[in-house]
């Protein structure tokens, strides 16, 4: 009973401090990942064409292939008029690129020889040259088209030119580019558990010896116990509710901006969440344990910031090891807390089936660590040197 | 009431090795009494109910570790001590329902107001919510917090702290109230306020044990005064029965004589 009500007290006192609302509940779950995720989904955007949009694209002397422009329009381009100083408008930006069709086109496309296009383009703009390869692909689908047309008029099967059907699947920089956005999942998670906790943790813990208020406390009648667990519970309130709005953040941005990732090999959708979410759930009362008792050591809230500064390393540490040395999951990797969540994370962000055992043996791992804090933990709390 | 028979602390010397290294390496020390500091040697005295009882030493004598020791917060190495019958370190939960105490800081918690302040402790020590709320009521109208019950404790003044920090020590209607040097940092007014309160309550039936190093207040308000000095109750009388002894005009002269004895005697 006292329990609840030191925790209550926690959480009602704490959510009064700014600072501690600002990194549990807009730092680690808001801005975050919206830094890591936001960029993310711009680079793809940037990257990727999306030919389902529809856009306009200018074309110099279009009444001269009055087919092509209906393919174009086909492909969802609309065609408007080329300015007069094609080059230069190119150059400047005005228009994003130009297809220019030389006089001789149809002539020369009616006696089946290579007709002429001009396509203007500004390389060194990333626009740019996203709209001219957008134009190429739907012209070299155009050119297959007429090249079947030629072959076929003229009695011969076109798939005998395809004597080679090459499917690439690069395993090398995408593959690597790969795990590394599947991480951003677990790094997010462990970042804002730790940012949620953080503040909490130290103020009710080393804030609480600072400013004396730990002495009078104590010499009530109940249990020292009840006073860690109360604190401890308070700690795992805020850890929960900051991982629980990251997983929410993310979903919102993912599910506003959908991006292709590896070929929609990498997913970040409600399911997938709900089991990233599951499978580090047993790091909320790890991380909430970890804080309680790095910052019941020190004596004041700068001490306690100083260490719980250096305990930010290990969140990290995972990411920076997994992204470095491929280290693969084992049963022998899977009973150490963080590490194992970043693996089990990555293959539920890529997809991939976990065995149960690993499940089990993470969660053990991590639950058995987090209760061996607690009773450290615990038992700093029954020591003299507490009131100095 | 209090009992308090011999009781003994001392504490590891800050920086004094607290492992020894294998081999002999480094400087060994050379007894485990250099390693350690006496804080309270031998301390024994009765405090009754319905009176104050003044625990008057200077800074360092040993006043606060052995209210510490009462609220059962650190152990007593040698020595017994009773509060209301009740043994500090076997019934260490029974001591602090049947005591109230308020260390010599606030330490009061800066984001809750004074009534949420003493509610938490009302709560801590079992009462229900609605018992808990009338009697953060009854406080705050016995010691007049009326104007800033419901405002933040920051910014509060160093009386309306020691305020809200007695109404908390209060807040489970303890028999035996312990107040670490209560008048620290207050104003002539909160200091005269604050010993209306505490007459009050001994009028009442409590028993009240006040530590102070200001000999005038202990003079003005203990009914016993209990002279502590390094660690050792130097003489323990009425106001009266102290000056009688020492042949002294004032309190101030009588400690002074009184800690000289006590000094002789342990030099012999």
């Amino acid at each position: 009973m006292s329990l609840f009500i030191v925790m209550i007290k926690e959480i009602v006192d704490n959510l009064r401090d700014r600072q501690t609302v600002f990194y549990a509940l807009l730092f680690g779950p808001i801005l975050l990942p919206l830094l890591l995720g936001g960029s993310l989904v711009a680079s793809f955007k940037q990257l990727s064409i999306d030919f389902d949009e529809v856009t306009t694209l200018s074309v110099q002397h279009a009444q001269r292939a009055p087919r092509l422009m209906e393919f174009l329009h086909s492909q969802n381009i609309d065609v408007i008029d080329a300015p007069e100083d094609v080059q230069n408008s190119v150059r400047r930006g005005d228009v994003l690129a130009v297809l220019e069709i030389p006089e001789d086109f149809a002539e020369q496309l009616r006696q089946g020889r290579p007709a002429p296009l001009t396509l203007h383009v500004n390389s060194a703009d990333k626009e740019s040259s996203k709209a001219a390869r957008r134009v190429q692909a739907i012209l070299s689908v155009y050119e297959r088209t007429l090249n079947n047309l030629r072959l076929q008029h003229r009695g011969i099967d076109p798939t005998i030119f395809d004597s080679l059907n090459l499917v690439e699947n690069d395993v090398s920089s995408d593959g690597s580019n790969g795990q590394l956005l599947a991480s951003i999942l677990p790094f997010l998670f462990i970042m804002s558990m730790v940012m949620g906790g953080f503040y909490l943790a130290i103020d009710t813990t080393a804030g609480e010896r600072e400013r004396q208020s730990l002495e009078p406390l104590l010499s009530l009648p109940l249990k020292r116990s009840a006073v860690v667990f109360g604190k401890y519970g308070a700690t795992l309130c805020f850890v929960t509710l900051s991982c629980l709005l990251t997983a929410i953040s993310i979903y919102t941005l993912f599910h506003l901006f959908p991006v292709e990732l590896m070929g929609g090999q990498i997913r970040f959708d409600g399911r997938t969440l709900v089991r990233a979410f599951l499978l580090a759930s047993p790091l909320l009362p790890f991380i909430s344990a970890l804080l309680i008792t790095v910052s019941a050591v020190t004596r004041s809230t700068k001490e306690a910031q100083t260490y719980l500064g250096l305990m930010m390393m290990f969140p990290m540490a995972p990411f920076f090891l997994l992204q470095f040395l491929s280290v693969k999951s084992t049963t022998l990797t899977m009973p150490i807390p963080m590490l194992s969540q970043y693996q089990l994370l990555e293959s539920a962000v890529l997809g991939d089936s976990i065995p149960l055992m690993h499940i089990a043996l993470s969660a053990t791992g991590t639950l058995a660590a987090a209760g061996l804090l607690l009773m450290l933990a615990s038992r700093l709390y029954q020591r003299e040197g507490l009131l100095d | 009431m209090i009992v308090v028979e011999e009781l003994h602390k001392s504490f590891k010397r800050p920086g004094a090795r607290s492992f020894r290294l294998p081999f002999g390496i480094g400087k060994p020390a050379s007894s485990v009494a250099d390693e350690r500091v006496i804080a309270v040697n031998s301390v024994s005295f009765t405090a009754d109910d319905g009176r104050i009882t003044g625990l008057l030493g200077p800074n360092g004598a040993g006043k606060s570790t052995t209210l510490r020791m009462l609220a059962t917060l650190i152990r007593p190495e040698r020595g017994s001590a009773r509060v209301d019958g009740h043994d500090v370190t076997q019934d260490v939960l029974a001591v602090r329902q049947h005591l109230g105490f308020m260390p010599h800081n606030a330490g009061i918690y800066p984001r809750l107001s004074a009534r949420e302040n003493i509610h938490y402790y009302a709560r801590l020590c079992g009462l229900d919510k609605r018992r808990a709320e009338q009697r953060v009521g009854q406080l705050i109208e016995q010691l007049d917090m009326g104007k800033f019950a419901d405002r933040r404790a920051t910014g509060f003044s160093q009386g309306q702290k020691t305020k809200v920090a007695l109404a908390r020590a209060l807040a489970h209607q303890p028999q035996t109230i312990m107040l670490d040097e209560p008048t620290n940092g207050l104003d002539v007014m909160a200091t005269r306020g604050l010993r209306e309160i505490i007459r009050q309550l001994a009028s009442d039936g409590h028993c009240i044990v006040f530590s102070s190093h200001i000999m005038q207040e202990v003079a003005a308000l203990c009914d016993h005064i209990a002279i502590i000095s390094d660690g050792c109750i130097a003489m323990q009388d009425s106001l009266q029965g102290i000056l009688q002894r020492t042949g002294e005009e004032d309190l101030e002269d009588a400690f002074v004589k009184a800690t000289r004895e006590l000094s002789t005697e342990t030099d012999r």
